[in-house]
Formats: structure tokens, C-alpha cells, sequence
């Protein structure tokens, strides 16, 4: 048996100094705080020069009357963009355009989504290919989406009216009476994205623990108490996550209603991101399509702030 | 806290001096070569290497018949391809004026409406063909007019050429609305007056069941819904603008722009089919080839596909289909004006200079009469008096005398730098009226409003 209880050495043996071999020692100078840097500088060389290079370069701009065809230059004109942008009654009016498209296209998507995602999830067998079929819509090009449904809602020609008319409803104007045409846009953008929530939804609720179920299974508690106590509450978390993106994308719709009703009737379909292009481009007042962009992401940034604030509480509540 | 306090502040320190390096970006000039290589210098310097001509319009037939035109020029000029390309219609302008914002084209020649030529020059973007065209090109063979719309800016005020102003371009396809409607239900006649036009439609809309009486141009985008207006404007003797006193406002909505206006929405649109409210070129066609309407507006460069049997159920051939369609400039009613479409041909600024003489060679080329025969076999409706009279144009299609009839009576919108501007209220106002979202003298009121703010805004004109 060996003697564990030796005594031990009065002084410390001399620390064995750790030497780098002869390569290592040509990138000494990389600290890991170097290196960490040089590893991310690329990416964020690109981030940089693609986005946040781009977003000084407009938020300077938005303080001029410069116009980007126009051979005059610019001068400075402080916030006379912002003043004009939020005084404008065609700004008011298409900001609630864009705010009726948005509650109205998110809440029925929201509904919808997770709807389907809760009969999903009850349903074992074809789960995987019904998810599958479900998230088609949502693959395409919103250009593709936009014509193929202007073709199917055409008064005229479209394989929706006739058969409408073959059931002896009427034609109906979709794209070309002025609450209709909003709608449409609700409808269509809430075919395209809803698979977009039921993703999230079926996420969320697969990922509830299952001996929740079978705790209430035993204190023999309805589906209703059980969708209403355990189900919901543990989704909702994630539910308002898909919300919040849902909504900044409809925030900022333009190709469908540059495709389904160029805006129309009467500019009662232009959201604010279709006027943004309209001011950009129609006649080339730059510096004013600027601050006009700059007080979009102003608002959805100060809008997401708060949501994502009650989110944290929600989740630490 | 603190440490925050810092990186917010360093931010937004570095925001503000990005903001004011951004800021003092201005490049100040442009053109490019373009200065440097005027139109009379750049005439003699063609090169013999190998080069694309690139042109940019709109996809429509008379797209594909220039292109199919570039071939005769390249047996004049061997190194030579001319390309067209092409963008919806929707997208024509913006296509263009972007890339002249970015001080260099993909394109040669950019074909321009006639009323984007103050844009482009303005910014500068297109070369002055003034000594070109007094060089190298037969004036007198034009129609004034033509000169004037596709071609001279500031547009004189009477719409007739004046031979100071300087010229930006020339002719390449002459336009006006042809009136198309069924002779086996309404009679060989045209109706004489507009009156009598709409009367005629609601009977034969009355007497067929199943069609309805009229198919015009009624969308909010492009020039749709707005050239409508202008016509009716016109024919009941309104005036877009008062050019000499820079006013819209109570030019345009006066008393017979209010009646232009009630005569449309409320005698035109009740004939029109349902849902016709965002109807354009391709949607007026499709409904008169498919026997949906009894009279039809349509530009005649567009009509092409109307006597095709592939794409008509009128008949099975082209004389069939001629039995029950006829075409004739549009009836008069106060005035007998007639709607100025077709664009110019133009040369970009930001091309080399070899290129730019090639353009210019192209356009002393397009110019002649061989040229224009073919273009106006081709499909493409020509500008040059000698042609647009010549029996070869005049019985090439059954409409094409609608346009040699019409050239004495074209009129056209305002030629300004803010013309885009202006369009974009205009189509969108008469598109409210028509489509009923707003009521047709509110709509016209606020149109006049908002054009004279854009004018007023507008300074230097």
C-alpha cells in the first residue's frame, strides 16, 4: 500500500515556464481581445457599410432639400422635411390606412395561426406534411402572391367572381371599391403570412411539458380550463413575439398594393410605405423622402420598445 | 448607467459627424462626358468597334418593332446591335430617372413621354440636340407640333414650335385614342358628337344584353384616369393650366372642367363594365376583343393585338373581326381636340461620347423616309408629314388614318420639370371621381388645389 501521507516539499518547486512554440510566437501580439476583433471586423465591416453607413447617410439627407436627379445640389433646411412629412393630411390619411391594414391583417392572421396550429398540434398522424402544405403560401415571392391574386380577384375575369356569379351572389368589385380594396389587401397578405404564426404557435405549443396535462388529467379539469390555464398562458409569451414581427412587416407593406390596386381607388389603399415611394420617386424630392423614412423607423422603433418592454414583464411576471 | 450614458453619447456624436460628412457630399455637377461631348462634336465620332445601342421604354408592341427596326440599321452600320429594353409600364419613369439620378444609364436612348423631357433636362440628364437636329434634320417634313411635344423645352406656350427654343429630341412614335366601335350593332356612321357617342353606347348597351357600353382608360396609375380627363377637358373647351400666369387653380376646375368632369362620371362611367375603375391598355383590349363592350378608347399604338384572331373571339379571322369593328378619331363636342401620346427619342448624357455619336447617327437614321416606311410597316406610327400621308402608312392598318386625321387636333398635358408630381394628383384625383371615392367636383377641386401647390412650390418655371 502506498504512504499517502508523505510531507509536503517545505518549497514550492520552481513554476515550469510555458514556452510558445516558434510558430505561435510570430502572433504573440493577437491578444484574445485582438483577435476576438479581427474575427468579427469583416462582418462588421459589412454591417457598417450596408446599413448603418446608409442610415447616417439618409438621416443627413433628411435635413436638406436635396433631390437626387435634380442638378442643384442641396441646401440645408434644418426640420423643415419633418414638419412638412408631419403635417401633411395625405400623411394622417395614409397612416391610418397603414394602421387599419395592420391591426387588421395581424389580428386575423394571429386568430387564424393559431387556430391551426392548435388543431395541428392535437393531430398526430400528417402533422409533419399538413405543417408542410400549410407553409407554402408564405415561400412565395409577395410580387408572385400579388398577381396571381389580382388575376383571381379581377371583376371581370377573375375565377373568384365567377364563382360568385355561378352561385348567384353577384360580382363583386375586390380590388376597386374603396373599403373592399383594403380589405382584399387584408386578406391576401393574411393568406400569405398566417403559416407564419402557425409556425411560432405550433413551436410554442409543443414545447408545453406534457405532465401539465396530465396534473390537470388527474384533478379532471376541462379542455377549456386547460387550453385557458396552461395551454394559452405558455404560448402567449411567444404568440407576441410573431405579433410584433408580423406587425413591423406590415407596417412597411408596399408590393401588394403596388401590385393589387397601385394605391387605388382614389389613393385609398396607399400605405405610408407606397407614399414614401411616391415622394422618392415621383419628382425625386429626396431629402423629403428621407425624413419621411427616418420618422417610419422612428415609430416602430419607439412602438417595438414598448412592446418588447411589456413582453419582459410579461415573461418575468 | 453611466457607461450607457457614454456609448449614447458617442453614438450620437459620430451620427452627427457622419450626418454633416453626408451632408457635404454633393457632387455638385453632372453629365459626366457628357459636357464635354455636345451633340455636334459627338455627330463625327463613330466608332467601328463592335457595340450594343441600347434603348429603354415600356413593354408593348412598338418595343418589339424598334427592335425589330435596329436590324435594318444594322445593315447600315454592321458593328452595330440595337437592343430594346423594357420595364412595365408602371415602372417606365421611374426606370429611367433613377439611373439618371445615379449620373450613369444601362441605356443609350431613353425614350421619354413627352412631358418628362422638362424633367430630364432639368437634371440635366439628356443631351441638347439643338445643332444636331439643325445639321443633320429636315424640320418642315414634322408637323410643328410634333417638334414642340417630343422634342422642345421650355414648350412654347402655344404648342407650336419655335425655332429658338432648343430641342432635346425628335419624333419617334406618333399616338392619339382611336375610337373603335361594333358596326354590326351601332352602324357603319361614327356618332358625330361625344353626345351622340355616349347616347349610342347606352343603346347598343341597352339592346345587348350582357355588354356594356364603353371601355376607357380609368386607373389611378400612370396617365390612365388622368388622359381620360384631358380628353373630356378638352372636347368641352377647358385648358389644363393657364401657362402664362402659372395657374391650375380655377383654370382647370372652371365651368367647362366641371362639365367635363359630371359628363364622365356620371353619363361615362354608368356605361362602363363593373369594376372597370382600375382599367388600362391591356383591359380595354381584352374587352373589346372578347365582345364585352360597344365602343372602345384605346391609343393606337396599342391596338395592334385587336384585329389578332388568336386573342379575339370577334372572329376567326381578320376580316371577320373587321366586320364588326371600325375605327375613327374621337368625335367632337365643343372643341374637336384630340389627346398628343407617343414619345420622343433621346440620348443620355452619361454614355461616352462614341456611344452618343452612335445614338445620334441612329437618330439622323431613323429620321429619313426609307426609315420611317418600315418603322410604320413594322407597326410603329411615324411622325414625318410625307410618311403619315404616303398610301403605304395609310393602308398599312385600318386605323392608321385615325392618326393622320388627328395630327391637326393633338393636344398635350403640361411639359414640366414637376410633371410627374403633377400626374401622380391628377390620375389619382380623376381615379377618386371615377371610382366614386370622392364626389367628381370635389375631386376636380382638390385636384386644381394641390396642382397649384405643387406649381407655386415649384419656383423657377
Amino acid at each position: 500500500m502506498a504512504n499517502t501521507l508523505q510531507t509536503p516539499p517545505q518549497t514550492s518547486a520552481k513554476a515550469e515556464r510555458l514556452e510558445a512554440p516558434p510558430a505561435a510566437k510570430r502572433f504573440a501580439f493577437l491578444t484574445d481581445r485582438k483577435l476576438s476583433f479581427l474575427f468579427i471586423s469583416p462582418a462588421l465591416a459589412l454591417l457598417v457599410f450596408l446599413s448603418i453607413w446608409p442610415l447616417l447617410w439618409l438621416l443627413g439627407l433628411s435635413f436638406t432639400d436635396y433631390s437626387a436627379t435634380r442638378d442643384t445640389g442641396w441646401g440645408f433646411i434644418g426640420v423643415d422635411n419633418y414638419v412638412e412629412v408631419l403635417t401633411s393630411p395625405v400623411v394622417h390619411a395614409r397612416a391610418l390606412t397603414t394602421l387599419i391594414f395592420v391591426l387588421g391583417a395581424v389580428g386575423l392572421q394571429t386568430i387564424l395561426g393559431f387556430t391551426i396550429a392548435f388543431l395541428i398540434s392535437r393531430r398526430v398522424k400528417g402533422r409533419g406534411a399538413i405543417t408542410t402544405l400549410f407553409l407554402i403560401p408564405m415561400m412565395l415571392s409577395p410580387i408572385v402572391v400579388g398577381l396571381f391574386w389580382k388575376f383571381m380577384l379581377d371583376v371581370q375575369f377573375g375565377v373568384v367572381n365567377s364563382f360568385l356569379d355561378s352561385l348567384g351572389f353577384g360580382r363583386v368589385e375586390w380590388l376597386t371599391q374603396q373599403r373592399l380594396a383594403l380589405f382584399s389587401l387584408v386578406i391576401v397578405d393574411t393568406w400569405q403570412w398566417t403559416p407564419f404564426i402557425m409556425l411560432i404557435a405550433l413551436a410554442g405549443l409543443t414545447a408545453v411539458p406534457k405532465y401539465l396535462y396530465e396534473a390537470a388529467e388527474i384533478d379532471r379539469a376541462s379542455e377549456w380550463f386547460k387550453f385557458r390555464r396552461i395551454t394559452f398562458p405558455l404560448v402567449w409569451p411567444l404568440l407576441l413575439i410573431a405579433i410584433m414581427f408580423r406587425a413591423i412587416e406590415a407596417f412597411r407593406l408596399f408590393d401588394l398594393v403596388y401590385i393589387l390596386t397601385g394605391g387605388g381607388p382614389g389613393g385609398t389603399t396607399e400605405t405610408l410605405s407606397f407614399n414614401v415611394y411616391k415622394v422618392a420617386f415621383f419628382g425625386f424630392d429626396t431629402g423629403l423622402a428621407s425624413a419621411y423614412g427616418i420618422l417610419m423607423v422612428i415609430v416602430v422603433t419607439i412602438a417595438a420598445q414598448f412592446y418588447l418592454r411589456y413582453l419582459n414583464r410579461l415573461q418575468e411576471g | 448607467m453611466k457607461g450607457r450614458f457614454a456609448v449614447s453619447a458617442s453614438l450620437t456624436a459620430m451620427a452627427a459627424a457622419v450626418t454633416l460628412a453626408a451632408c457635404g457630399g454633393d457632387d455638385g455637377g453632372s453629365g459626366g462626358d457628357a459636357d464635354k461631348a455636345p451633340a455636334k462634336q459627338a455627330a463625327s465620332a463613330l466608332s467601328d468597334k463592335p457595340m450594343d445601342l441600347t434603348f429603354i421604354w415600356f413593354d408593348w408592341p412598338p418595343a418589339k418593332a424598334l427592335e425589330e427596326l435596329g436590324k435594318e440599321y444594322t445593315k447600315t452600320r454592321p458593328n452595330v446591335t440595337v437592343k430594346v429594353n423594357t420595364v412595365p409600364n408602371p415602372q417606365w419613369h421611374d426606370a429611367i430617372f433613377t439611373q439618371f439620378a445615379a449620373r450613369k444609364t444601362n441605356f443609350d436612348l431613353p425614350i421619354l413621354d413627352s412631358q418628362n423631357i422638362g424633367e430630364a433636362v432639368d437634371n440635366g440628364s439628356i443631351l441638347d440636340l439643338t445643332d444636331f437636329v439643325k445639321e443633320n434634320i429636315d424640320t418642315s417634313q414634322y408637323d410643328p407640333y410634333f417638334l414642340a411635344a417630343y422634342g422642345q423645352y421650355p414648350q412654347n406656350t402655344t404648342g407650336k414650335a419655335d425655332p429658338d427654343a432648343k430641342t432635346y429630341g425628335l419624333p419617334l412614335l406618333g399616338d392619339t385614342w382611336s375610337m373603335i366601335w361594333r358596326k354590326d350593332l351601332m352602324g357603319d356612321t361614327p356618332p358625330a358628337t361625344w353626345e351622340d357617342m355616349i347616347a349610342a353606347a347606352k343603346k347598343c348597351q341597352d339592346e345587348n344584353k350582357g355588354m356594356s357600353g364603353l371601355a376607357f382608360h380609368q386607373a389611378g396609375t400612370g396617365d390612365a384616369a388622368a388622359v381620360t380627363y384631358n380628353v373630356m377637358n378638352a372636347l368641352y373647351g377647358g385648358e389644363l393650366w393657364n401657362q402664362q400666369d402659372k395657374k391650375i387653380d380655377g383654370v382647370i376646375n372652371d365651368a367647362a372642367g366641371k362639365k367635363a368632369m359630371d359628363v364622365l362620371v356620371n353619363q361615362m362611367v354608368p356605361l362602363t363594365p363593373k369594376g372597370s375603375s382600375n382599367w388600362f391598355i391591356d383591359e380595354v383590349n381584352a374587352a373589346i376583343s372578347q365582345g364585352k363592350v360597344c365602343v372602345g378608347f384605346q391609343w393606337i399604338a396599342a391596338m395592334g393585338g385587336l384585329l389578332d384572331p388568336a386573342s379575339s373571339e370577334l372572329g376567326k379571322t381578320k376580316e371577320e373581326i373587321l366586320d364588326k369593328l371600325a375605327f375613327a378619331p374621337l368625335p367632337k363636342q365643343v372643341t374637336d381636340k384630340k389627346p398628343l401620346g407617343g414619345m420622343g427619342l433621346h440620348v443620355s448624357k452619361y454614355i461616352p461620347a462614341e456611344k452618343q455619336a452612335e445614338a445620334l447617327n441612329f437618330i439622323k437614321w431613323f429620321q429619313t423616309p426609307e426609315a420611317q416606311k418600315k418603322w410604320a410597316q413594322l407597326g410603329g406610327v411615324p411622325a414625318r408629314n410625307d410618311v403619315l400621308n404616303s398610301p403605304d402608312f395609310l393602308e398599312a392598318t385600318p386605323y392608321n388614318k385615325v392618326f393622320t386625321d388627328s395630327v391637326s387636333q393633338l393636344k398635350d398635358f403640361w411639359n414640366l420639370p414637376e410633371y410627374a408630381k403633377l400626374l401622380n394628383v391628377h390620375s389619382t384625383q380623376v381615379n377618386a371621381a371615377i371610382s366614386g371615392t370622392q364626389q367628381p367636383e370635389a375631386a376636380l377641386d382638390k385636384l386644381a388645389k394641390d396642382e397649384q401647390k405643387i406649381l407655386d412650390e415649384s419656383g423657377g418655371l
